[in-house]
């Protein structure tokens, strides 16, 4: 097995286009990178890279040890058949799938992905502001699968790698849409700033790591609108560019609402998807997306759902959708 | 050993790429133009937020506004963005008169979140709509 870290060769690359993008955005958009807004994301990225560290040896050494019960043995020199690397990838990114989407619809896990989604910008700078708790949140346990089937834990942190640098350069709003056949087959630009939008028709859509088709497949794609204004970050803006709070700040909210919930309700706030509370006080996506719907229709019956053409639809009142 | 050096590399790395977006001049002029820039922020706080009332500040750093059921939205100027609360029994407003230049400064509660100056016309009638605004119920 040679020994290569995509990620450590792929470093100056990020590093060169943020620079590129920074420049980019000076000459068509000033307002899509923030100072403060960057340093907290590189600074995310660097502590992420801290606790990854830490507890990388604890995730592998449970990878190792659970490699012993797999389903299909490869061989000793399972690293020279080169079939098993694409179909690693291929798996590891359905495996990501899932992950993503329970990040998404879990409070438990959103409480460590929301780092990812905590910037109001949306920049190859965001791309680096990862989770300091992932391990904390258990999300390494949606790779154990692989590694139960047969495929070695160093192949999957080898396919993984090269998923997280894939991801990179989609954060971007200076690229606009890719080739047809490119967009219907990957994940780009375009489909994942639809992800990190808060605008209700965008909410929790577009899970996809590399290939989009997983979004196609368990339905929950949505393509771009060209007169939708994306509005990037979570529903309740931080509001905030302290790194301690922005990292635990989810953390904290899951513990005082357990701590004030009523004793039946109180698992409720781990597992249930974001915003649900017993009270109805606050909104799901789901909600959200719900009353969106339902303020579009009267204004446009003829209107398909998936087709906003005003500026911002969310503070949209009486104009047909 | 390695590890601090690529530690301290990375750390400078950042330092200067933060250096640098504020070098090229990127994340200012953020400001809330008027009125309906203003309800479109705060419907983005509360979905469905209908302002009857609105003050901007005279700067656009912050805008206040107040629906039919007397609830109170704070939406203030973030880097170059723009964040918003509902304001609740927490929230304070205080007017500071600064050699006759009268001044609103509206706190959510929420320390993180800051405090927001406002310049407008009426300082005392929303000072006294924001310690009359009753947040629902927020678990």
């Amino acid at each position: 097995m040679p020994e290569f870290s995509p990620i450590d060769f792929a470093v100056p690359a990020f590093v060169l286009l943020v620079l590129i993008e920074m420049i980019w955005a000076q000459r068509k958009r000033p307002g899509g990178y923030e100072p403060r807004d960057t340093l907290t994301s590189l600074a995310f990225g660097l502590g992420s890279s801290v606790t990854g560290l830490l507890t990388g040896g604890a995730v592998l050494a449970l990878s190792l040890w659970l490699y012993q019960f797999r389903l299909f043995d490869f061989g000793a020199e399972w690293w020279m058949l080169w079939w098993l690397w694409p179909l690693c990838f291929v798996l590891d990114d359905l495996g990501y799938y899932w992950f993503h989407r329970f990040a998404h619809r879990v409070r438990w896990f959103w409480a460590s992905h929301v780092n990812h989604h905590s910037s109001q910008h949306y920049n190859y700078s965001t791309a680096l502001r990862q989770s300091w708790t992932s391990f904390f949140a258990l999300s390494f346990i949606f790779r154990i699968p692989l590694t139960l089937l047969g495929f070695h834990p160093a192949m999957i942190l080898f396919v993984g790698a090269f998923n997280l640098v894939y991801q990179f350069w989609i954060h971007t709003e200076a690229i606009g849409r890719m080739p047809r056949w490119f967009e219907a087959v990957m994940n780009t630009p375009s489909h994942h700033r639809v992800h990190h939008a808060t605008n209700p028709l965008y909410l929790d859509r577009n899970y996809a790591g590399t290939f989009i088709v997983w979004d196609k497949i368990f339905g929950t794609f949505q393509a771009e609108t060209d007169s939708e204004r994306i509005r990037y970050g979570i529903v309740r803006q931080l509001g905030t560019f302290n790194l301690l709070w922005s990292v635990f700040h989810e953390w904290v909210g899951i513990a005082q609402d357990v701590w004030r919930a009523p004793w039946r309700h109180k698992l409720s706030y781990v597992w249930r998807p974001p915003g649900w509370t017993h009270d109805g006080s606050r909104d799901t996506s789901d909600m959200l997306r719900a009353q969106w719907l339902e303020r579009q229709a009267p204004a446009a019956p003829e209107a398909s759902e998936k087709s906003v053409p005003n500026d911002n639809s969310i503070a949209v009142k009486e104009k047909p959708a | 050993m390695a590890f601090l050096v690529q530690f301290t590399a990375s750390l400078l790395a950042i330092l200067v790429l933060a250096w640098f977006a504020r070098r090229l001049g990127l994340g200012r002029d953020a400001r809330i133009r008027d009125e309906e820039h203003a309800q479109l922020l705060a419907d983005e706080v509360v979905y469905g937020f209908e302002a009857l009332k609105t003050a901007v500040d005279e700067f656009g750093r912050a805008a206040l506004l107040q629906d039919a059921a007397g609830r109170v939205i704070l939406v203030k100027l973030h880097g170059a963005q723009f964040s918003g609360r509902l304001l609740g029994p927490e929230a304070e407003a205080l007017i500071w008169d600064d050699l006759g230049e009268r001044e609103l400064q509206v706190s959510s509660g929420e320390w993180l979140f800051g405090k927001a100056c406002l310049h407008i016309a009426d300082p005392d009638d929303w000072a006294r709509a924001v310690k009359a605004a009753k947040e629902p119920a927020h678990a």
